[in-house]
């Protein structure tokens, strides 16, 4: 089967890593479009071949203009499979190397001071969702004012503003020394590859 | 917890959670290839593959019906 890492924009060249299954990876270009993608025997879920996947997606990011990094899990059976998918999609995966082209993405996590993430009941993981949500939805503005796009908890920077946005995380985490704000990233922007419905 | 091993705790459950859940889907508007005929639905829920197709790459078998 073909795993497919993503959709790159002038890459200069391959990550010196080989694939999720040990097999090299290979460039593909389909309808004007430059894709990474390895040979599997099978698409399995495992802790080695996730974070193969990422790094080979990190190494795309440094090495193009633009990366859309595709989602482990849905390989394609063969050639034919993916020329199809990709001639549908042509226009989308267009427009998401617009969107995501000179930028990162940063995430944003939120945490009250009494939640344990190992000793939670489903009803305290939830109400826990629900209490991020509501201090995500609060530092929003500072960050989004930032970011070319946000979605929940993840903001698309261009790189040029990523220290405006740590710097401004660092802001908002002294003005609300109650909550645990953790920044991740950067990222290649995974959240922002697919279009809104 | 330290404020370090927090962060890298949340680091490894965020690259996961990017990996397994958000990357652009390119298989998303399904084309399966029912017999040599290649069949494009976009935006239904509907499905109609080839049982050997779905079996083999270990999907449930959907002919025919509608996803929840």
């Amino acid at each position: 089967m073909i795993h497919v890492y993503g959709v790159v924009e002038e890459l200069r060249e391959l990550p010196p890593v080989t694939g999720v299954d040990g097999a090299p990876l290979e460039r593909r270009e389909l309808n004007g479009l430059e894709l990474v993608v390895s040979d599997v025997a099978v698409e399995a879920v495992s802790q080695e071949a996730v974070l193969r996947h990422a790094q080979v997606v990190e190494g795309l990011m440094s090495r193009s203009e633009a990366v859309l990094p595709a989602q482990f899990g849905r390989p394609f059976g063969d050639e034919r499979e993916l020329a199809a998918a990709i001639s549908t999609k042509a226009n989308e995966l267009e427009r998401g190397l617009d969107r995501v082209r000179g930028c990162v993405e940063l995430g944003l996590r939120v945490a009250a001071p009494s939640e344990s993430p190992a000793a939670q009941s489903g009803t305290e993981y939830m109400q826990a969702r629900l209490a991020e949500e509501q201090a995500l939805a609060k530092l929003d503005e500072p960050l989004a004012r930032l970011s070319r796009a946000s979605t929940r908890g993840a903001y698309l920077v261009p790189a040029e503003s990523v220290e405006a946005f740590q710097e401004e995380v660092r802001r908002l985490q002294a003005e609300n020394p109650e909550l645990t704000i953790v920044c991740t990233g950067p990222w290649p922007p995974y959240s922002f590859g697919a279009e809104e419905a | 917890m330290s404020s370090q091993s927090l962060q890298q705790q949340v680091t490894l459950l965020e690259l996961v959670d990017r990996v397994l859940n958000k990357g652009v889907v390119i298989s998303g508007d399904i084309t399966l290839s029912v017999a040599d005929v290649d069949l494009v639905y976009v935006g239904l829920r509907l499905l109609l593959s080839s049982v050997s197709t779905l079996e083999e790459q270990n999907e449930p078998v959907l002919a025919g019906r509608a996803l929840p």
